[in-house]
């Protein structure tokens, strides 16, 4: 088995595989050769949990795909507990014990750390760069804090590239409509709207691909940019949308988010800069885009609903009220005096008032403002912040005591609204030019 | 007798006719100065709109924050602005030219005069203009760091960042044109010098307590902001 520790550099050119890996990265993968199925396993600080995901990956490759030429690409962004050194020594006996079949092709393991800018999208230029060197067909990106990982869960990622036409696989969690209140009252809303495609979950971490995806997506220009640090995931799924590659979402298990060191501030800050990136890039797109198409879907619907979540939203509320007066001039140079009214209206007394309408016109006011150079994407970003906080605890509030079935409800009537005001933004947008 | 105030007459007379007749070419040369500089006023101003629109000025005053200022204060947006100040800049060159033309002796070397005060006039607008927009931009991600930080008194703090640019900027302007220079510099410096060690007095000594309080609060909030993130995503 090939264990060797190489670091890419950078590149200019985002489409030259030898720029973007160095030279010892290279001469492993030119060891390897051509392969079917390459997995990507983007790491930063994972010991705790990374042993499993390598074992389970190894399994899917003994057991499912023994005659395909496969190899584990961990790319590795500077871990300090000694992730590259544990997926490196990791021994698969015990895997290998409850196996009944072998794989009958070299299973290959290449450690690569990534120096470049920190950050996923550097470590996935690095796999989709190996995967295009090896001519891989079909590419997988897992999570490395995924305690669910299986090798049943590795394998239902590869199949659907595999062996049907469908080119990007994104996933799909199971969750409590009150579960994700990011995604569900603005990512999944707008791409839904704006793009015309039913994807659950915009921002997941794994993803499964094709070979000719991640050789179009290295000739783009997205890599260089700062954004890309938090965009890229959003950007790869509109990206295949956009593109026409056909897309196709994987149902898996939800898994707690590792971004427990993430304030709400900071989320909200990056998915909006990555929706911002992804509507700039995309534009010629999505402002012709038509009605909603649904998404073929594989594997088991888990079906039972988990959990909603017990978060203290009415201080949320209270944090929202607060700094909506503290930035109410500079939201004024986003909104129109009329919807900043209505905002501070909603915003007043002792809890949030829910107004979809006024949610979704917020939400396209400031994309427009981006068009129009208003502000910095960073400050629009910021600016927004508080925007979204008064949303999010009235919809925690107006939901607290109704039962699942309502709250899709109400989650189905805001796409609608989405849906029903893109002209708004699209007009405004194509006015900013 | 009679005899010499005719010869005075007459004197007088021709003296005011050689006077006149020397003066009216210079009339009308002052005439058709003014009246093509005012022309080339005008068509300086619509030159320097197109420009600026074809530029996209508007975006950039948008995005600093400058028209925002325009529209407060009642004036025109920041591209009709910039062209009426050229206008009235070239428009005021021709009249100066057009009082030189008459030769007035009280107004000789006005000329002179004006051409060396226009580029400091310009400078000034410049570092004005500069004042305003380095402000205005602090004034907004001072804001904006101050309310994700959680701090009291957001608004108070990136104002007055705000007007102690901008005022740095008018100061630094007025002494470009030789404007009260002594004055403005001496009232600026006392200005903020009383306010710093107002502040200084007032936080070290009267507010030892509240800010200790303070520091502790926002230890605190920090501590509850971290990992707040997952229920959203």
């Amino acid at each position: 088995m090939a264990v060797a520790e190489s670091r890419t550099t950078g590149s200019q050119n985002p489409a030259d595989d030898e720029g973007t890996l160095s030279d010892a990265l290279l001469r492993q993968l030119m060891a390897v050769g051509q392969v079917d199925v390459l997995v990507g396993l983007p790491t930063l600080n994972n010991a705790a949990t990374v042993i499993d995901v390598v074992r389970a990956i190894h399994v899917c490759f003994t057991r499912d795909f023994p005659r395909l030429r496969t190899v584990l690409i961990n790319a590795d962004g500077g871990s300090t507990d000694g992730t590259p050194e544990i997926v490196r020594a990791a021994s698969f006996t015990d895997a290998e014990v409850v196996q009944t079949s072998y794989s009958l092709r070299t299973l290959h393991r290449v450690v690569a750390p990534y120096h470049g800018m920190p950050g996923k999208h550097a470590a996935l230029r690095t796999v989709f760069a190996a995967g295009e060197l090896a001519r891989a067909s079909v590419i997988v990106v897992l999570d490395p804090a995924g305690p669910a990982t299986t090798a049943q869960r590795v394998t239902e990622l590869i199949e659907p590239i595999a062996q049907s036409s469908v080119e990007f696989l994104a996933p799909r969690y199971r969750r409590h409509p009150r579960d994700g209140v990011l995604i569900t009252q603005l990512v999944r809303p707008l791409t839904r709207a704006l793009y015309g495609v039913g994807l659950d979950e915009p921002l997941g971490a794994e993803f499964a691909c094709s070979g000719r995806f991640a050789s179009h997506c290295l000739e783009q220009a997205i890599w260089d940019r700062e954004a890309a640090r938090f965009a890229i995931d959003l950007w790869l799924r509109m990206e295949a949308v956009a593109e026409g590659f056909s897309i196709g979402q994987i149902w898996r298990p939800l898994t707690l988010t590792t971004g427990a060191r993430t304030t709400v501030r900071e989320a909200v800050h990056q998915v909006v800069v990555s929706a911002i990136e992804s509507l700039r890039s995309h534009d010629v797109f999505w402002l012709r885009a038509g009605s909603v198409a649904e998404l073929c879907c594989w594997g088991s619907d888990p079906v039972a609903i988990p959990e909603g979540p017990t978060w203290d939203y009415q201080a949320l509320a209270q944090q929202a009220r607060h700094d909506i007066v503290e930035i109410k001039e500079l939201l004024g140079t986003v909104l129109e005096p009329e919807l900043l009214a209505r905002l501070l209206d909603a915003n007043d007394g002792a809890s949030p008032m829910p107004d979809d309408e006024l949610w979704v016109q917020i939400v396209y006011a400031f994309a427009a403002a981006t068009r129009q150079g208003r502000a910095g994407v960073d400050h629009l970003a910021d600016m927004f912040t508080p925007a979204y906080m008064w949303r999010a605890a009235a919809f925690m509030s107006q939901t607290a005591r109704e039962s699942p079935a309502a709250v899709q409800a109400r989650l189905n009537s805001l796409c609608e609204t989405f849906e029903r005001l893109k002209p708004e933004l699209v007009a405004a947008w194509s006015a900013g030019e | 007798m009679i005899q010499d105030i005719g010869e005075a007459l007459v004197q007088s007379w021709r003296n005011f006719a050689s006077a006149f007749v020397l003066f009216v070419p210079r009339l009308v040369a002052a005439t058709i100065i003014l009246a093509g500089g005012f022309l080339i006023a005008a068509v300086a101003r619509q030159a320097v709109r197109r420009v600026l629109a074809w530029a996209h000025f508007d975006r950039l005053s948008l995005r600093t924050g400058a028209s925002e200022m325009l529209r407060v204060a009642e004036l025109p947006t920041a591209e009709v602005l910039v062209a009426k100040i050229v206008f009235w800049i070239v428009w005021i060159g021709f009249i100066v030219s057009a009082v030189d033309t008459l030769q007035f002796t009280p107004f000789q070397g006005l000329v002179g005069e004006f051409y060396r005060f226009v580029p400091r006039f310009i400078l000034a607008l410049l570092v004005l203009a500069l004042g305003f927009l380095v402000g205005n931009f602090l004034w907004r991600a001072t804001l904006l760091a101050s309310v994700n930080a959680g701090l009291p008194g957001a608004r108070l703090l990136s104002g007055a960042l705000r007007v102690l640019v901008i005022a740095i900027g008018a100061v630094m302007a007025l002494e470009q044109l030789g404007l009260a220079t002594g004055v403005a510099l001496t009232a600026f410096a006392i200005t903020f010098g009383a306010l710093m060690l107002g502040l200084a007095i007032a936080f070290g000594l009267g507010g030892r307590d509240a800010a200790k309080q303070l520091i502790e609060q926002q230890m605190h909030a920090n501590k509850q902001r971290n990992a707040d993130a997952a229920p959203h995503l």
